[in-house]
C-alpha cells in the first residue's frame, strides 16, 4: 500500500519561497504519517512502540530543523527525509535501525546529556568524533 | 477585502450546513408518518412516536460526545495536564501548538475515528469545534 504510493515520488523542482517550502513539508510530515501502520506491520513493532508515539518521534525529528529559512536547504532536507522513508517502507532496513533510530534513540540523547560529572573532553568524545 | 471573503464563506458554509440538518429532519418525519399510516392506522401512531424521540436524542447525542473525544485526543497530543480546560472553544494556538502540531493532531484524529481529512480541510481547522465539525461530516460522508 504505502510502498506503492511511494514508488511514484518524483523530486520537486524547488521551492519559490518560504510558505510553498512549509507547505511541502507538512505534506511529507502526512505522508510519513499514512505510512506507520504499514511500518508498524513490516517490522512488527507492536510490542515496542504504538503508531501516535511513532509519529511524535517523527515530528520530533522534523521539528530538529525548525530553525531553517533558506527554502533550498529545506528542500535538500525533504529529499533526504523523503529518501529515508522510501528506506524503512521498502524494508531497505532492519527491525533494530528502527528500533534505534526511532524508539530508543532520543533516550540515549537524553541519559547523554545528563551526565554531569564529565569532563568536556569525554563529554565532546561521546557525541561525536569531529571536534 | 480576503477578510470579507473568509467571512462570507464561513457563513454560507454555516448556512449550508443547517439547511442539510432541516432536509434530513424533513425526510426521517416524512419517511415515518408515511410508513406509519400506510401499515398500521391510527391505534399505532403513538407507539411510533418513541422511536422518532430515540433517533433524535442519538442524533443530539453525537456531536457532544465527539467534541468530548475530540478534546481527549488533543490533550494526549500536546502533553497538557488533566487539569487544564480544554473544550470546544479552545483554539490549538492558544494551547500552544505550533502548526507541525496541528497537522499531528489531524493525523491522530484520522487514526482515532478511521477518517481521512483532506489537506484542504486540514488547513482550515484551528478550534476543537471546527476539528469535531469536520469529523462529523466526513463520517456522515462516508457512511451511506
Amino acid at each position: 500500500m504505502a510502498n506503492a504510493a511511494l514508488r511514484n515520488v518524483k523530486v520537486l523542482p524547488n521551492s519559490a519561497n518560504m510558505e510553498e517550502a512549509r507547505h511541502r513539508v507538512f505534506q511529507f510530515f502526512r505522508t510519513a504519517c499514512r505510512s506507520l501502520p504499514s511500518v508498524m506491520e513490516i517490522y512488527n513493532l507492536y510490542d515496542v512502540v504504538s503508531v501516535s508515539e511513532l509519529r511524535s518521534s517523527v515530528s520530533s525529528q522534523i521539528r530538529k530543523n525548525i530553525h531553517v529559512t533558506d527554502p533550498k536547504v529545506i528542500d535538500m532536507l525533504l529529499f533526504k527525509g523523503m529518501e529515508e522513508l522510501k528506506n524503512v517502507v521498502d524494508h531497505s532496513k532492519q527491525r533494530h535501525h528502527i528500533i534505534g533510530q526511532y524508539v530508543v534513540g532520543q533516550q540515549v540523547q537524553d541519559s547523554a546529556t545528563k551526565d554531569q560529572g564529565t569532563s568536556t573532553f569525554l563529554k565532546n568524545f561521546y557525541n561525536t568524533n569531529y571536534f | 477585502m480576503a477578510t470579507n471573503t473568509f467571512t462570507g464563506a464561513s457563513l454560507s458554509e454555516r448556512f449550508l450546513r443547517l439547511k442539510l440538518n432541516q432536509r434530513l429532519a424533513f425526510n426521517s418525519i416524512a419517511g415515518q408518518r408515511y410508513s406509519s399510516i400506510s401499515s398500521y392506522g391510527r391505534r399505532n401512531v403513538s407507539f411510533s412516536s418513541q422511536p422518532r424521540s430515540i433517533r433524535l436524542t442519538v442524533s443530539c447525542a453525537a456531536k457532544p460526545e465527539t467534541v468530548e473525544k475530540v478534546c481527549k485526543i488533543v490533550k494526549n497530543q500536546l502533553a497538557l495536564s488533566d487539569d487544564s480546560k480544554v473544550n470546544g472553544e479552545s483554539t490549538f494556538t492558544a494551547l500552544g501548538a505550533d502548526s507541525l502540531d496541528t497537522v499531528e493532531i489531524v493525523m491522530g484524529l484520522e487514526e482515532e475515528f478511521g477518517i481521512t481529512v483532506e489537506e484542504d480541510s486540514a488547513q482550515s481547522i484551528s478550534t476543537v469545534q471546527e476539528a469535531a465539525d469536520l469529523i462529523e461530516e466526513i463520517i456522515n460522508k462516508q457512511s451511506p
